[in-house]
């Protein structure tokens, strides 16, 4: 009943009528900047951050909640279209998405896209609106010693869920640590890496990283790769219907993928990645017809949108609740919600409950906005993607230079900019991944604030991190977490000679 | 003399700047009242962390980098082969050509002014990256500037240079 009639409360914030327009505008921009190839949620939110600054922060996350969502969907409709996945977590939709477009089905792909998306959303909103204040609870009782622990927990999740090198995820976590120290220490006043540069005093601004390593990255990605190059002819969209046959087939698999993707969701480093692989090979192994999974099953595309929309929702419960993010994804919105004056965490419940429960409502809105919005602009939101790439390249880069330059004034931060945008480049080449370097740096100062209260509290004993109980299982975890997958490369290496 | 693979590369270099970064952690002055932690602390933690990481780095052996986007690598293979053509057009040049505007763009933010400078680079890098209906790519980046322009100032209550704009 407390939890409907907060929900009531949200929805009168969520419903003011400016706040309705930003939901319209950010499942717009979101759909629209995650439709193109290369740019996924991190990007269009690091994008976003310039226009939220210095909005009220309820609006604020309203928007951001509406481009994460949007910019999600928009990455299935490239899948679909054109077999290139904007963000991974879309990866798996164009496994049967893409084979459907090439059989003339795209628009029956992408209503399907569409459908599973709102429902998966929808399903996931209900529980986070219940398991959220509940974990609020047991969050408050967290001490720094706990929340030092769950930090180095939601770093080594996201490092070993990561499909690249684990000691590689590593370094990018710790340099992501160092960045974030920079500047004057709050609890001393000593100045720390800063090279006796004014600049560098308050250390380095977030946006200027996150625009750096995703947005101007990708731009010198695709430059490298040829950027420009010729566009491959597109097929015809086709009918968006679905007929009551196809409706009974794909219902199951979203019921049970939007469950299975909001658990996955709330497991820090999880995601919507392994949420709608989950989804989908569940649905494979359950489904009749599962040697047609792959060749354009319409099961393979509702499972996998329904899951990492779940689990969309459910990457929100770790970073409303605890303030710790479960992903780049819900770290750059950490970011832009700091940047706003807001600290999610179990006090936001009872601080700042407009901005709690106006995102949960404005999740129900972005959800409605999404099918009302995407499934009569497929065809025209289609044709976006025939911009030509040399212009949108160029546009891009302005849009980060405005982004940077808006918020800091700073000629520094623009080449500082170009500096994270090499250094992006430089980490993707290499096989680096980006997401935990943005985590650590998200983390990082929080991170080493928990860690010298805990110190301080204790007088210096390192073991106060293992003396408490739900400390030391978290740690426990979070060295499983690294572990496990070394154990089982090591046991997969050790068969495979077997086999051969 | 063994040859260092890709990731013993990296490694070195990863291993050379955690060495630096320890140095000056020992350079960060404590604090004048006796703390259980001072600020040098956890930088040294992480300075050794990252060593131990680049000696791991070391011993692993390198994956192979894969794109997993045939589209991008046939523009790959096309741009490679552009490059037979013209040095100013060849994948790397293009990242340094664009990165030098970045750098001009700074330079001349203010003194050209935001809708000056941001026009000449949304419209410059176009045709730079082969865009060629001059008209139509002048006609967008001058509105997308402009739209970001009069929101920010105008809505947003944002200052941005004008430069030799009067507006």
């Amino acid at each position: 009943m407390e939890s409907l009639n907060n929900l009531m409360y949200g929805f009168g914030i969520a419903l003011e009528p400016m706040n309705i327009a930003y939901v319209f505008f950010g499942v717009f921009a979101g759909t629209i900047i995650g439709m193109l190839p290369g740019l996924g949620p991190i990007s269009a939110l690091a994008l976003m951050i310039p226009i939220t600054f210095a909005m009220e922060p309820s609006s604020g996350l309203i928007l951001m909640a509406g481009v994460y969502y949007g910019a999600i969907f928009g990455g299935s409709t490239s899948s679909i279209l054109l077999n290139a996945p904007g963000v991974a977590g879309t990866v798996a939709t164009s496994f049967d998405g893409y084979p459907m477009a090439k059989q003339g089905m795209a628009g029956k792909a992408l209503a399907i896209a569409a459908y599973a998306s709102f429902i998966g959303g929808t399903v996931s909103i209900v529980f986070l609106m219940l398991v959220a204040p509940l974990l609020g609870k047991v969050a408050v009782s967290f001490g720094p010693a706990e929340y030092f622990s769950l930090m180095v927990l939601g770093l080594t999740a996201v490092v070993s869920l990561s499909d690249k090198s684990l000691v590689k995820g590593l370094i990018a976590a710790v340099l992501g640590v160092m960045i974030s120290i920079m500047g004057i220490d709050l609890q001393t006043g000593t100045e720390r890496y800063t090279f006796g540069s004014a600049h560098l005093l308050d250390g380095i601004d977030f946006l200027v990283v996150a625009l750096g390593i995703f947005a101007l990255a990708e731009v010198f990605y695709i430059l490298l790769r040829g950027g420009g190059g010729k566009e491959a002819p597109r097929n015809a969209i086709g009918s968006l219907k679905l007929s009551r046959s196809e409706v009974s087939q794909i219902a199951p698999p979203i019921a049970r993928s939007s469950v299975l993707g909001f658990f996955t969701g709330v497991l820090p480093g999880a995601g919507a990645t392994i949420g709608s692989f989950l989804g989908y090979s569940m649905e494979k192994r359950l489904a009749k017809d599962g040697h047609t999974f792959g060749k354009g099953n319409i099961k393979g595309v509702a499972a996998p949108e329904a899951a990492n929309n779940a689990a969309c929702t459910g990457s929100f419960v770790p970073l409303l609740t605890l303030g710790v993010p479960g992903s780049g994804t819900t770290a750059v919105l950490l970011g832009a919600l700091l940047i706003m004056g807001v600290s999610p965490g179990p006090m936001m419940l009872e601080n700042r409950p407009d901005v709690f429960w106006g995102v949960i409502a404005s999740m129900y809105i972005g959800n409605i906005f999404l099918l009302v919005l995407n499934l009569p602009l497929i065809p025209l939101i289609a044709k976006i993607l025939d911009m030509p790439k040399p212009m949108l390249l160029s546009l891009i880069l302005i849009f980060c230079m405005v982004g940077v330059y808006g918020m800091s004034f700073s000629i520094f931060d623009l080449l500082l900019l170009l500096g994270f945008g090499l250094l992006g480049l430089g980490m993707r080449l290499f096989g680096f991944p980006t997401a935990p370097l943005i985590l650590g740096l998200i983390l990082g100062a929080i991170m080493e604030e928990s860690m010298r209260r805990a110190l301080q509290i204790s007088g210096g004993d390192w073991s106060t991190f293992i003396d408490k109980p739900i400390s030391m299982w978290l740690l426990i975890i979070a060295a499983l977490s690294l572990l496990l997958p070394l154990a089982k490369r090591g046991l997969t290496k050790m068969r495979s000679p077997a086999a051969s | 003399m063994t040859r260092f693979n890709t990731n013993q590369w990296l490694a070195l270099i990863i291993a050379v700047f955690a060495a630096a970064y320890l140095w000056m952690a020992w350079q960060i002055p404590s604090f004048p009242l006796p703390r259980p932690v001072d600020s040098d602390l956890f930088p040294k933690v992480l300075g050794f962390t990252l060593l131990a990481l680049a000696a791991l780095l070391f011993l692993e052996r390198p994956a192979e980098v894969v794109s997993g986007d045939e589209e991008a690598d046939a523009a790959a293979q096309a741009a490679r082969e552009d490059t037979a053509r013209s040095l100013l057009l060849s994948p790397w040049s293009r990242v340094v050509v664009t990165s030098l505007a970045i750098v001009a763009y700074a330079l001349l933010l203010v003194p050209f002014g935001f809708v000056l400078a941001s026009t000449l680079l949304g419209f410059g890098l176009s045709w730079y990256f082969g865009y060629r209906r001059h008209a139509i790519n002048l006609v967008v980046s001058l509105g997308v500037v402009l739209t970001l322009y009069l929101t920010l100032t105008r809505a947003m209550g944002v200052y941005l240079p004008t430069g030799l704009l009067p507006f």
